[in-house]
């Protein structure tokens, strides 16, 4: 007498509708975030603005619709500090150097971002604490207007600035677009 | 014979998409291995969502079962990861997302399979044993 058995297997079963699904629905997710970054700036602007209190420098910087205006901003290590906020459209800038300097131990490590070739940006948001440089200004306004905010009683334009041999002392720093062609980051201890 | 079973259980080329994705993550943060531990640096993010992958892929292939809840843990991780690790250059997440995708579409599927013996009394016959999943 034959006696039947049966043997069961736990084998793949594969959704092909479920798996385009899935796939689609992750890419437009990546999309939307990438979207939100280049309409808020974000992705630029979250790496720097997390660092606080670090130093630009370059040899020269030439831009076009500067303006000045104090305000209080947060550093590092303080809340509250006195700050300039200068806005400028257009900006290019030759050998540009980025650097922080952390105390890590009884080390001091720079992290250090250069560029070799002149840099070019759309949209500087530049928040600083002490600007060294030489500065030349066209049509340069300096006036003062009537308000109860603070920030807005005085302010400083012109239509073209040019800096050399700068340092400036920076707590945060945006930009809109930036086009670093040659770029190099370093981390390195210094004495 | 009883590795192909193994892998034909379990979502095999999802869970190692997730983990290939995972070590991907890890890439950028290690690379900056010396500022990734300075304060105030968003790269510790990147290594927090490339070990969640790997560990997330490796869940996946040894309890396939939850597979689907593991595949929308891995697409919410590789895109999440774009902020901090860059999404291990943004090949990390697409990869994490193949995976994820990969991880729900995957269901396993229990397999009939009539057997015959003539006798009780009759030597048994070498046969693949059953694979149980999870």
């Amino acid at each position: 007498m034959e006696e039947r058995e049966q043997e069961v297997q736990v084998r793949s079963g594969f959704s092909k509708k479920a798996f385009w699904t899935s796939l689609a629905s992750g890419f437009l997710l990546l999309g939307l975030l990438l979207v939100s970054f280049g309409i808020s700036g974000v992705a630029c602007a979250v790496p720097i603005a997390g660092v606080g209190d670090f130093y630009v420098k370059f040899d020269q910087l030439e831009g076009t619709g500067y303006t000045f205006y104090p305000k209080l901003g947060e550093t590092s290590s303080s809340d509250s500090s006195p700050q300039g906020t200068n806005l400028i459209k257009d900006v290019t800038i030759k050998n540009l150097q980025l650097y922080k300097d952390f105390k890590v131990g009884g080390d001091t490590i720079r992290v250090l971002i250069t560029a070799s070739k002149p840099v070019r940006i759309t949209g500087l948001h530049h928040d600083a604490g002490l600007i060294q440089a030489n500065a030349k200004f066209q049509n340069l306004t300096l006036k003062e207007n009537n308000s109860s905010n603070w920030q807005k009683q005085f302010e400083q334009t012109s239509s073209k600035i040019t800096l050399e041999n700068a340092k400036l002392k920076t707590h945060y720093l945006f930009q809109e677009t930036i086009n670093m062609a040659g770029m190099k980051l370093t981390v390195e201890k210094i004495k | 014979m009883e590795r192909r079973s193994w892998k034909k259980s379990r979502t095999f080329w999802g869970s190692v998409a997730t983990i290939v994705s995972g070590i991907m993550m890890l890439w950028v943060p290690l690379n900056l291995y010396l500022s990734t531990f300075l304060p105030g640096s968003v790269a510790m993010i990147g290594l927090l969502f490339g070990g969640l992958l790997i560990l997330t892929g490796l869940l996946a292939m040894f309890f396939p079962n939850n597979s689907k809840i593991l595949g929308f843990m891995t697409i919410f991780f590789s895109i999440l990861s774009v902020i901090g690790a860059l999404g291990g250059f943004l090949v990390g997440t697409v990869f994490g997302i193949i995976g994820g995708s990969l991880l729900i579409a995957w269901g396993p599927v229990a397999v009939h399979e009539p057997k015959s013996k003539k006798s009780k009394n009759r030597k048994p016959e070498l046969t693949e044993s059953p694979v149980k999943a999870g």
